[in-house]
Order: structure tokens, then sequence, then C-alpha cells
């Protein structure tokens, strides 16, 4: 019997073990930190750490899950008293405590199945939207099967005088069965052993096909997740020379994703944590990181190799253009995620088919391209020539060919040299670094666009391109220590261009100008105005830099508000991925909702440590017209710890 | 003094006046000047040509020429180019030109420059590279012809009152010519004056302070006359106006003669948009507005008095 449920099993189950195997090998970089991934086992598998990210729903989870590793000897268990009625796991069977054990983990699975009847059944968040909300309740219901026969059956042992360990739920129902005849218990038992046996068998054929397959997929899904900055995106190796048909361009089709975001697809349980906190759902686009995971695999389920001979694009069939579009990269969602699902990295691989070998993107993005390709190398199409105009007035070492090297480079970024508002955060940074004394240097015309915004729109060609040249420019001039005052840049710098031979010490701005503040080589004096701090995406959550810009801005005042969401849990600005490039459908705007929130913190000033985040917001500040004023972290100490000498305070 | 053509893009009306163009040059660089015209019109555009200065025009009116993948034009020149040897041909630089001589790159194995704004002799191109900041001067090398692409407007058309011998040219019609065919053309429908054709453009922003506040660029707009009406990102995405009306990074580039922005400003978004043209007036109640920066001539004041009071003005010497 056992072995036919296994079988029935593994004809579910082989579907996806071929889908699996047909998958595009993972990058080497998966492999390897075994310390590392071990240890993620213990605090995100075992340890439950995400999904105790929501306390109540954590512990529901936790209670049904611990309970599910504890309880598992009793299958065994049962299967030898199928066999012989006196039967027992050697050591531990007709032991007391393995007996409270059970009793013990079997009720908490039974109180964590009421507590998520009560969460779907009358809380109804809204993070179930578009989950199969009939399956969940079918598997809760056989969890609570299985552990309510298998807590009478434990009862009818008792009291048949099959054991003498008794726990505290399954002694007391026993006290119930001493009713009933000998032989009406003894049937009772029989009866309930095999119910539960079959229950759990069933169970186990069920699996393969549901969604609640994240039992057995979750723990490698888990192991195969990234131990580098979720803001590094792995290489497309682009090989023009190999054969065409091995050629390409991110994923066009289901054979294209890799195992990793294969297992992703065959991970999801559809809790819909990642739908709660994206973004662009929240301001009523289409992408759901959920919607989009569930899309995937039933595209790639139908498309499974046994069965499809031509495999159709996953754009659109599986996931429309617009989804693909509505995407700000901000890594909510896999911030999230239980079982570790990387939405965003495989968002970057569908746009990659699309942009390179497709062409195909929202018009308006095409001039983002189009700049960053052009002479000026940067995302507006300005000129090389005016790269320097922000530090009129000031007295900045530009880097010539040939020049020595300097402490500091100062990477100013395409935004920090030509959008008028960012300018002053560069401006302030550089008045800031030179006040404490520190040698820094800028590359002026030499400097061109990371290409941040290109990769993250996909167009992996053109980053790489731009990669490769800037790491040959730094190189060359005997970089050691770069500086950015861009969260994009930093990311971009830090942990991309090591790929392309680029390895520097690279710090944020408000790092730096942090440690000056703790060193005393900068004193600025606590003022009165209350503050509130907006994290960027890809210094917070991408790079774990959370600490820095609250020590500054603490520095200068003695009122720091947080808003309610912050830290790894902040809410975009809406200009990642870039999306600052594109245009925003939907209901509302990203910027202006999170502007909302700052400025229902009562703060007078909200502090940015990102020129996106600084236009994104003052463009949300302008149309609210009221409200907090919108300010860079330097800006707010360069006020504060400068003379007023250029006039501007 | 080597001999050398160019390409006549001709249509059933007219021949383009690029064709014109570059016989001004074609003139300067040899006494051998012949176009080549191709497709229906060609015959017809023989008597503008020779007022430009062709000495002759090989030409057909071969309906086969104008076929989508401009194959048979290709071959057709090819064929040309074999038996008469030019030293250089130019072209100008639109869709169909391009095509052409892409092909004819091909079958001839020479070389071809794009982009040029100049040539000083038949085998030196000049052409502007790093946005326009810096002249390189290119040597043409390689088997001959040397085929040349135009920017527009690189020359002068001037006519010199001559006349060309027409000489008929056999369709060359290379095989596979199926495998595309034109099934319906559409024209892009066109609403409104367009933005980025219109010589004068009046752009809004949040300053005008809602739906109501594009009145009084209407108004303007209506004395002026012939004149197209945009808007910043900020009134677009506050829903005063449709997205068709957005200028910027995201919208439509606009480079008009003149260029008047009422409570726009001027965020990097907008003026990339908008920083190329000719004469830029601005509008604006804040001082420190970057757009005045890029201004002409900048109002600071308040727009609800200067469009009503520069609407009156604009009214009385039009009489609209």
């Amino acid at each position: 019997m056992v072995a036919a449920a296994a079988a029935l099993a593994w004809r579910r189950a082989a579907p996806r073990v071929a889908t699996l195997r047909a998958a595009r090998p993972d990058d080497p970089g998966r492999t390897g930190a075994t310390a590392e991934r071990a240890g993620r086992e213990l605090t995100h598998v075992i340890g439950q750490r995400k999904l105790f990210q929501r306390f109540v729903p954590g512990l529901m989870h936790a209670a049904i899950f611990w309970g599910f590793v504890v309880l598992l000897p009793t299958i065994a268990e049962a299967a030898i008293a199928i066999v012989d009625p006196d039967g027992h796991l050697p050591l531990i069977g007709e032991t007391t405590v393995f007996a409270w054990i059970v009793d013990v983990f079997g009720f908490a699975v039974l109180a964590g199945v009421t507590a998520a009847v009560v969460i779907r059944k009358v809380q109804r968040p809204d993070r179930f939207r578009g989950s199969h909300l009939g399956e969940a309740d079918r598997i809760l219901l056989m969890i609570t099967a299985i552990v309510v026969s298998l807590l009478l059956w434990q009862a009818t042992r008792i009291a048949l005088g099959l054991t003498d360990a008794e726990g505290p739920v399954s002694g007391w129902l026993a006290g119930f069965a001493d009713g009933l005849g000998a032989a009406a218990l003894e049937r009772a038992e029989r009866a309930l052993v095999w119910i539960h046996l079959l229950l759990v068998l069933g169970f186990l054929v069920y699996l393969p096909g549901s969604k609640h397959l994240h039992i057995v997929t979750a723990a490698p899904n888990v192991w195969l997740a990234k131990t580098w900055p979720g803001g590094r995106l792995e290489p497309l190796r682009i090989d023009l020379e190999g054969p065409e048909e091995d050629l390409r361009f991110g994923a066009a089709v289901a054979t294209d994703l890799t195992r990793k975001q294969t297992l992703d697809l065959f991970s999801c349980t559809e809790c819909g944590r990642c739908q709660d906190v994206c973004p662009a759902w929240a301001t009523g686009k289409p992408l759901s990181p959920k919607l989009l995971i569930m899309g995937l695999r039933d595209h790639v389920v139908a498309a499974s190799p046994a069965g499809v001979v031509e495999l159709q694009p996953l754009v659109p069939n599986a996931v429309t253009d617009e989804v693909v579009w509505d995407c700000v990269t901000c890594g909510a969602c896999v911030q999230e995620c239980p079982v570790d699902i990387e939405h965003v990295d495989t968002i970057i691989d569908l746009r990659r088919h699309l942009v390179m070998a497709e062409s195909r993107f929202p018009t308006e993005a095409g001039a983002l391209l189009r700049g960053v390709e052009g002479a000026g190398e940067n995302p507006w199409n300005q000129p090389a020539s005016a790269r320097m105009d922000w530090a009129a007035g000031l007295e900045v070492r530009v880097l010539a060919a040939g020049d020595r090297a300097p402490e500091v480079l100062f990477w100013v970024g395409c935004a920090g040299a030509f959008d008028e508002r960012a300018r002053e955060a560069t401006r302030s940074t550089v008045r800031l670094l030179q006040a404490a004394g520190i040698d820094v240097a800028v590359l002026g015309q030499r400097e061109s666009c990371t290409g941040d915004p290109a990769r993250r729109m996909g167009h992996e060609f053109l980053f790489q391109t731009l990669a490769e040249r800037n790491v040959s420019t730094l190189n060359e001039a005997g970089v050691t220590t770069i500086v950015a005052s861009c969260a994009h840049c930093f990311n971009t710098l830090a942990n991309e261009y090591p790929d392309y031979g680029g390895t520097y010490e690279v710090v944020h701005h408000s790092e730096l100008l942090a440690r000056l503040v703790r060193e005393g080589r900068l004193h600025p004096s606590r003022e009165s105005v209350a503050v509130t701090y907006h994290d960027a995406c890809y210094l917070g959550r991408h790079n774990d830099k959370y600490d820095a810009p609250r020590e500054v801005l603490g520095a200068v005042t003695g009122s720091l508000e947080e808003m309610p969401r912050n830290r790894e849990r902040s809410f975009c600005c809406g200009a990642g991925g870039a999306k600052f490039w594109m245009e925003e459908g939907g209901d509302t705007r990203i910027n202006d909702t999170r502007f909302a929130e700052a400025a229902a913190t009562g703060a007078d000033v909200v502090a940015t440590a990102c020129p996106f985040c600084l236009v994104m917001l003052d463009d949300a500040s302008n149309a609210a017209g009221e409200g907090p004023e919108v300010v860079d972290v330097a800006t707010l100490l360069a006020r504060s710890a400068l003379p007023t000498a250029d006039g501007k305070r | 003094m080597g001999r050398v053509w160019i390409w006549a893009d001709v249509s059933a009306e007219d021949v383009a006046t690029s064709a014109l163009e570059l016989l001004t040059k074609a003139r300067a660089l040899s006494d051998d000047v012949g176009a080549v015209a191709l497709g229906p019109g060609a015959v017809a555009s023989a008597t503008a040509l020779g007022d430009h200065g062709a000495t002759l025009v090989y030409a057909s009116d071969d309906e086969r020429l104008i076929e989508p993948t401009s194959r048979v034009a290709a071959h057709t020149l090819a064929a040309l180019v074999a038996s008469h040897a030019p030293e250089v041909v130019l072209f100008p630089s639109s869709y169909r030109a391009r095509d052409v001589a892409g092909r004819l790159q091909a079958i001839t194995g020479s070389t071809l420059m794009a982009n040029a704004v100049d040539l000083s002799s038949i085998d030196r191109a000049r052409a502007e590279i790093l946005g326009g900041t810096t002249i390189v001067e290119v040597a043409l090398e390689g088997a001959s012809p040397h085929i040349v692409m135009m920017r527009p407007r690189s020359f002068e058309p001037s006519p010199v009152g001559g006349t060309a011998e027409v000489v008929e040219v056999d369709v060359v019609a290379p095989h596979g010519l199926a495998a595309v065919r034109v099934l319906e053309r559409t024209d892009a429908a066109a609403s409104g004056p367009s933005l980025e054709g219109a010589k004068v453009v009046l752009a809004g922003g949040r300053g005008l302070g809602g739906p109501d506040g594009f009145g009084l660029l209407e108004d303007l707009a209506a004395a002026i006359g012939g004149t197209a009406i945009g808007a910043s990102r900020a009134a677009v995405d506050a829903g005063w106006v449709p997205y068709a009306m957005q200028i910027g990074q995201t919208g439509s580039t606009v480079k008009p003669e003149v260029y008047l922005s009422a409570g726009v400003s001027g965020a990097l978004q907008h003026a990339v948009g908008m920083k190329g043209s000719r004469r830029i007036v601005a509008i604006t109640k804040d001082a420190e507005a970057p757009i005045l920066r890029l201004a002409d001539l900048g109002v600071v004041g308040d727009l609800f008095q200067v469009l009503p009071a520069l609407t009156e003005e604009v009214r009385r010497r039009t009489g609209r």
C-alpha cells in the first residue's frame, strides 16, 4: 500500500522533476558558501524567521510546521502498528515523554489550524486576493483530520492497554473511550490506525501537484538563495562566439528559466505577503509578485517537457508586458517571502529578453537608452561638457589621466551632476568632505552612467559595455576608495563592478559623513527640526545600510520620527528599476503614496539618501502643495555643520 | 576629378529636396554629375534634377522598384554602378535611402560612411561626433564606389538652369522577392495640431493651478494661430491634461521657433524635451526656477496677470 501511494505520488511529482531537470543550470555562484547556506536553513526554515516578520500568522505557521516535524515519527509508529497492534517505535515509542510531545505538538497543530481558519475566514486579509482559497481549505482540513485521527488512535491504544505512555490530551480522551466495550474499542483502534495512515498517504499523493509542495521545495529553495547583497544581479553571460541556438538573452520561454527560478515557482504557497508589500500592487497596477509567480508556475507546468512540442513565449502568455514593466525592483517582495523566492531577478530576466531580443519596452523608455548610449552617456542625453556644471563656484579637483589618485574618489552620478535638485546634495557632499579635510576628487567628463538603469531595464549588453569602460577608467586612475551619493550608483559600484574586474572600497556618502561626524571632523549643531527618514531601497533593503543615514540625522536633530514602514520594510519612492524614466499607470502614484506616509509623521523634513528618492518625493511634495520639505541627508548636515559662505543655507 | 552620382528620392508627385541639396555638393566635387531616380515619378524628376546640375539622370518609373525591402532598387543601382563606375554615390538619410545604401554596400563590398555633414574631396568626408562637439575628417578607402550618406540640410539647393539627359534603366529583380508582400498601408492618424511639428509651442505646468488654467494658454494660442499646446509632467500627472500633451523625457520632444511656458519649473524631466527650442520664453513666479536659466526671456510674475495681458497685446497686433 505504501508502495502504491509512493508510486502515485511519484507520478504526480515526475513532471515537476522533469521540468526542474530541463531548466537552465544555475550560475556557479549558487553553490559554495555551505556554512552560510546551512545557517540559513536553521534560521529561515527551522527558525521560521521570515514568517515571524508577521507575528500572529508566523506563530500560526510555526505551530503547524514544528508540529509536522515533531510528529513525523508517528507515521512510522502507525505503520508498525498496522502490522502488529502491540508494536512500537524502538526506544521512544513507549516513553511518556514522547507521548507528551506528540500530544502537545498535536494540540499546537490544531491551534495553528484554528488560527489559520480565523485568519482566512474571519480576518480575510487582502493578500489572499487571487490565491487558490479552496485548495488551502482542503489542505487545512486534511491536516486537521490527520492530527485528530492520530490523537483518537492514541486514546484507544491507552484505553486498550496497548501502551502505558499517556499524554495529557490522549489520556483525557481515553477516559471517554473506557465506556465502550473491549470489542468495540479494538475495532475502533484498528479503524483509526488505518484511517490515520490512509490520510497520511493520501496527503502524500495530493502533495506534488499542489501549492503545498513547499514542504518539500522550501528547504532547497532557501539553500539556493543568494548569498550576496540583493542588489547584485547575476551577470548574463553573453557568448557571441558560441552556437546560435545556445544564445540566450534572458528568459523567453519556460526552459530559459534557471533551476532556482523554476524551484521558486514550485515553492510558492500563494500566501500573498509579497503582494501585500508591493508598491505597484498597492497603487492599483496589475503587477502582484504573487500573481506573477503563479502565472509563471501555471505556464511552466502546462509546458512541462513531457507534453508540449512548441514552447510559447512567457510574455504575454504567462504574464503580460504591463506586469513586467510595473516593477520598481525595490525587493520588498523578496524581503517578505518566507521561502526566499527571488521575484526581481526573474522579472529582470524577462525584461532582458524583451529588450535585447525583441526591442519591446514602453516607448518613453527609449529616450533613457538613447541617452545612456549617446555621447553624453547619461539618461537625460545631456552633453558631457555639462557634467561639471554643478561645481560652479566650488574648487573641486577633477582627476585627469595620469593624475595622482585621491584618498577618496567621489562618484557624482548622472542625477547628481545634471538634476537641479540633486546637485544641491552633490555640492553639500563635496563641501562637507573638503571641510573635514578629505582629499577628494571627481572624474568629471570621464565619468559616465554606471549602467544601472540600463541593466534594470534589461539591456544587459549596454550595461556591460558601460561597466567595462568605467572599470577601466577607475583602474587606470588607481582608485581604491569611492564614495557615492546615489544609492543606485553605490549598489552597482560595490556589488556589480567586481564581476567586471573593478573591486574598490565603496562607501555611501551617508556612511562616510557619519564617520566624519563620529570622528569629530565635522561639527554639526542639533536643531529643533522634526525629521523623518526615507530608506532608499538600493541602500537599505538591497545593501542592509540603515544606520548610517540615521546616525547623520541624529547629529543634526533631536527629533527623528520613523514612518510606519521603515528600514527593511520601507516603501519605495517609485524610481527604481528604470521606472524613473517611464510613465506610471495604475490608480495612484507610488511617490504620492510614500510622501503622504512621510507627511503623516508630522515631520518638517523628509530626509533622503539617494537623488532619485529626492526628486520623486519632491515631485510628490510639489503635487501635494503642502507638507514637509524633501532634503538629502548631506544637505541637512551641511546646513548644520558648515558656515553659510556660499549664501545657501 | 571622378564621376559623382547622387541618389534621388522620388515619388509620383515630386522629387525630394534632399536630392537637390546633394546636387549642390556633387557639382562642387566634379563636372561629371549623374543622378539615379528609381520608382514612379523618376522620369518626370529629371527636369528638376537637370535644373540643379545633373547632366545625366538614370531613371525608371517601374512599380517594382518601390517594393518594401528596396532589394530591386539596390540591385538595379548595383548593375548601373558596375557598368558606369562612379567614384562616389551620395545618399540622403531617408529610410529608403538607408535601405538602398546598405544593400549597395553589401553587394559591391565598398565603403559606406553614414551621417556625414560634408565632403572636402571625393575621398574625404566630415562628420560630427560626441554630440556635435567635435568634427572629424574621415578618409574613405577601399573599393569604389564610396557610399556617403549625408545628414539632411547639409547643403543649400541652388538651381543652375541646366537640362539632363534621361537614360532609361533596365530593372534588375533578384530572386525570392515574394517573401515580403505589402498587405495594407495605414497612415498614423494625427489628432489636433502636432506638438512636434508646431512653430510655436505653449507649455503649461503646475503653476496653472488646474485644468482651467490651460484655458489661458488656449486663448493665447488662438490669438497667435498655428500653435500647439503642451504640458509638463506635473500637469499631466495631476490629471489636468492628457498624456499626449506631455513634453519631456517621457513625452514629446519639441524644437519650435518659439517655446513659451507658464507655470513650468523646468525640472530636468521637462527641460530635455524643450531645450532645443530656438527662442524660449518662461513665465513663472519662482525667481529660482531652473527654466529661467534656459530662457532667452524670463518673466517673473503672476501668470494669471501676465498671460491675459500678453494675449490682449497679441490680439491687438494680429487682429485675431
